[in-house]
């Protein structure tokens, strides 16, 4: 049976009704549109589906739509600001840190929470936070650089 | 326009992907638009005896189901041409296609099929490409002698040759023999295989595809759906990854179909364990090399048997068997190649394409065949690659002329990147100039 | 599927009471990561889901020389406690090598335990904590020992609309050391993983704990390993021989993440490396 839901999404309140077993990366991406984040797995493997809930990085293919009333989600299609790209998808795009782009969306939003939370990652730390993002097109080292880069102010807002 | 030749360049598409503006196929969400759920063989082998779909159409939202019969045009696909749709009766592999559901949502689709009411007979199923070769080997294919495939008719081994491998042997002061196999891998791109399929405006049948090679499939897709060319939209471009496995049709087949069926807009996607556990693979290769070598390094023949596990349909293994036989001997120059190649059918998901298909598992042996014989003549493993590297000039065992060989600078940049300083005699050589005891290449005559 | 109810009690008695009500029917959410993706591919057909992340139970307390954990804690509060780092280490040593961060930032403590995977990694250093659990039923309250809980594969002694809701872990003195080996570091599941403590005076032990995981249907304590060594002095040989004795009570199994072989000779690596370092050999 289907319930109310209400919550934000990029910024903007939501309403919507969700069934019990729906999960947000349903949501998002059949209901809504929001097809930022990506279903690589549907059981929490790849990571390519990371968005962010009151700024931590879940995954939405294991998040209940249901259990995030009253939260505030962050996709990819959160990140820039209109036309202009955030540090970190500038960082991404003149870096090469992707080929097929499909784990992108998930590489980015891991990326966020670990710069909003760690403005200066060391080489080690960037690796373990991004470990959960699988990149099967072998782009790891450029993400790394990248985040790096963006770390140390080479990509300003 | 040269002045970039060489330069890191951004992408030209790449803000969509940062921005998550690109569309895949899975990111298309039309009005409408239904969902197909497939049923699968739960066994490896087996006779359908019975399958009735009424429960699963009656299921509240289904919109109706697909089984063989509802294939349009022909119900075989693949490289091959030798793989149903959904299969009628003989089930080959656990995981083949039996039937689908198309309902308003996954869970709905998903629903009818559990409702599927199917019995199967179940069969001993062969895995083992040399227990398939038995006489007395369950069959792959129930219509045939046997498990090979035929390359023509009655002509399962795929020989090459190149001069004569007895004379080669003849000359050789050492015989170096070793059985090497590659085994199975999954090509695991991020984006599973996924299709959405719909009639346009102008009652084209409009595919949005995965795939990785649109003018590989299109023509099977139009006799799937008895269509001419010109009625199929075939749209692609955008791929989350692929590594070969996007070859084949793994989705636009069941999309396509269902579209033209129900007349609505139709998503098909596998689970990610779909694609893992039933979705085309690198099959297996067993190789046997029997290499003839002279006391001073010089290779003089190469003897190489091979089987190639095929799975369930031929796929693109026929060709696979040909082209590793091409590759199997390395870019060295033997003036005495032998390969004789087999594919095997067995009770798996197909084999197929996947990065460098088929190459490396030639050329792993190979370079394991060198490592030996280094070892039996106590030559330097630079010296035995360098002075038996291809040069333009040489001929390989499908007699093609090497042009722009490259072996003996690729060894030097590796050797350089690796710190390890060659000698002044090795670093002298260069892939144009053909050393001078190499004369031409024996000419063939058949 | 389509008549699946949601509930989100806030109380706790509202929430056993929707689980003794829903029995077998009933699925208990709390971070979702095991359960989901048994939504997900249709494995489970529950009539009715229960979230019970909105009954308070995330805390760490220091309690009576015990900590007292909420069931509903995260993995990733568990890691950020200062608690646990300062008197649990083998805990965030295991969690730290659990999932990746988004898994851990919804997983909980509770759920890891109540799935009562062989595998789960959180087990092993309780058990060598002498953990208990703290259980509330429709009819009331109960503590039982982690010991007890598990009765084989995602089976445990919880009676129909029971729930954990603390986990008390006594402040036991002793060295202590974890140890997993998994397919990779990152978000694999553990193909042996070994928690030991163990109390020393000089050269000799007086008590001793070793846990295994995913060496047989349950996470399992070793008790033969542990008798070996109490009152004995401490060597590389009877290291080994403990290491022995508790692969010997294992019966671990083949799958696609190791095979027994495999497993038993890796845990008993595992055992040798987990027992010196947390005595302080020097090995
Ligand atoms: S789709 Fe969510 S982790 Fe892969
Ligand atoms: S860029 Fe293709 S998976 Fe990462």
């Amino acid at each position: 049976m289907k319930e109310t839901l209400s919550f934000v999404l990029n910024g903007s309140p939501v309403d919507v009704l969700a069934a019990p077993t729906e999960t947000l990366l349903d949501l998002l991406r059949e209901q809504l549109g929001v097809t930022g984040p990506k279903r690589g797995c549907d059981e929490g493997d790849c990571g390519t589906c990371t968005v962010l809930l009151d700024g931590q990085p879940v995954r939405s293919c294991l998040t209940i739509a249901l259990t995030v009333a009253g939260k505030e989600i962050t996709t990819v299609e959160g990140l820039a600001d209109g036309r202009k790209l955030h540090p970190l998808q500038k960082a991404f795009h003149e870096r090469g840190a992707f080929q097929c782009g499909f784990c992108t969306p998930g590489m980015l939003m891991s990326a966020k929470a670990l710069l909003d939370g760690n403005p200066n990652p060391t080489r080690r730390e960037i690796v373990d936070h991004m470990s959960g993002n699988l990149c099967r097109c072998g782009s790891y080292e450029e993400v790394i650089e990248a985040i790096q880069a963006v770390a140390n102010g080479e990509y300003k807002e | 326009m040269t002045e970039y030749v060489g330069m890191s360049m951004p992408r030209y598409d790449g803000v969509g992907q940062a921005t998550g503006r690109t569309k895949y196929v899975d990111d298309f969400v039309l009005p409408g638009m239904v969902y197909v759920k497939v049923l699968r063989s739960p066994v490896h082998k087996g006779v359908i005896r019975h399958l009735d779909l009424s429960a699963a159409e009656n299921t509240p939202g289904v919109v109706g189901v697909l089984s063989a019969e509802d294939v349009p045009g022909v119900n075989l696909y693949g490289a091959g041409g030798d793989q149903p749709v959904f299969t009628p009766e003989h089930i080959r592999y656990k995981g083949e296609l039996i039937a689908a559901v198309v309902g308003v949502d996954e869970d709905t689709a998903m629903e009818g099929v559990e409702k599927i009411d199917i019995q199967i007979e179940e069969q001993t199923p062969v895995f083992d490409m040399f227990e398939a070769m038995k006489p007395d080997a369950p069959l792959v294919r129930p219509d045939s002698e046997s498990n090979l495939w035929e390359y023509e008719p009655g002509q399962t081994t795929r020989v090459m040759y190149i001069g004569d491998v007895e004379e080669g042997f003849a000359q050789a002061e050492h015989i170096v023999e070793g059985r090497y196999q590659t085994g199975e891998q999954d090509h695991a791109p991020l984006e599973p295989h996924a299709s959405v399929a719909y009639l346009d405006e102008a009652e084209r049948l409009a595919i949005h595809t995965v795939s990785q090679c649109l003018y590989f499939q299109l023509g099977q897709l139009a006799a799937i759906f008895g269509l001419p060319m010109s009625k199929i939209r075939y749209i692609g471009g955008t791929v989350g990854g692929g590594f070969g496995g996007k070859n084949h049709i793994h989705a636009d087949h069941v999309a396509g179909i269902a579209a033209l069926k129900f007349g609505r807009p139709v998503k098909y996607r596998e689970t990610r364990r779909e694609d893992l556990q039933y979705s085309t693979k690198r099959g297996v290769f067993i190789l046997d090399y029997k290499t003839g070598v002279r006391d001073d390094g010089t290779l003089v023949a190469n003897h190489i048997k091979l089987w190639h596990d095929s799975g369930a349909y031929g796929g693109f293994s026929p060709y696979g068997g040909e082209k590793c036989s091409m590759f199997a001997s390395g870019p060295y120059h033997i003036p005495n190649i032998r390969t004789e190649a087999q594919t095997i059918l067995t009770n798996k998901a197909g084999s197929s394409s996947m990065r460098g298909f088929t190459i490396m598992n030639g050329q792993f042996p190979m370079e394991m065949q060198l490592h030996k014989i280094a070892e039996e003549t106590g030559i330097d493993p630079w010296e035995l690659r360098f002075i038996n590297a291809w040069r333009d000039g040489d001929k390989g065992v499908s007699r093609y002329t090497v042009r722009g060989a490259g072996a003996i600078e690729a060894m030097k940049k590796a050797a350089d990147l690796a710190g390890i300083e060659l000698p002044e005699h090795l670093l002298a050589m260069d892939s144009r100039t053909p050393p001078p005891q190499r004369g031409e290449a024996a000419d063939v005559v058949d | 599927m389509k008549d699946v109810r949601y509930f989100a009690p806030t109380e706790m008695a509202e929430a056993t009471q929707l689980l003794a009500r829903y029995g077998d029917g009933a699925a208990v959410l709390a971070g979702g990561t095991d359960l989901v993706p048994q939504l997900n591919y249709y494995e489970r057909h529950p009539e009715a889901i229960v979230f019970i992340g909105n009954l308070n139970l995330g805390y760490v307390k220091e309690d009576d020389s015990k900590l007292v954990i909420g069931a509903g804690t995260t993995l990733a509060e568990l890691l950020a406690s200062d608690l646990v780092v300062a008197h649990f280490g083998i805990l965030a040593d295991a969690i730290s090598e659990l999932g990746t961060v988004a898994i851990r930032t919804t997983a909980t403590i509770g759920g890891n335990i109540a799935n009562a995977s062989p595998a789960a990694d959180t087990v092993p250093p309780l058990l060598v904590m002498d953990a208990d659990l703290v259980l509330v039923g429709p009819d009331g309250e109960r503590t039982v020992a982690l010991q007890d809980f598990f009765t084989g594969p995602g089976e445990t002694i919880l009676d129909t609309g029971e729930l954990i809701s603390e986990i008390h872990v006594p402040l036991l003195n002793g060295g202590t050391s974890f140890k997993k080996v998994g397919m990779r570091k990152a978000q694999s599941c553990a193909i042996a993983a070994v928690a030991v403590r163990i109390e020393m005076d000089g050269d000799t032990c007086t008590d001793a704990r070793v846990a295994l995981g995913s060496m047989a249907p349950t996470p399992l304590r070793c008790t033969t390993a542990e008798d070996l060594l109490k009152g004995e002095t401490l060597d590389a040989d009877l290291v080994a021989r403990c290491a022995e004795a508790a692969v010997g009570q294992t019966k671990p199994i083949d799958d696609q993440r190791a095979s027994a072989w495999y497993r038993i000779k890796a845990g008993k690596a595992l055992i040798a490396k987990a027992l010196s370092e947390a005595a302080g050999l020097g090995m």
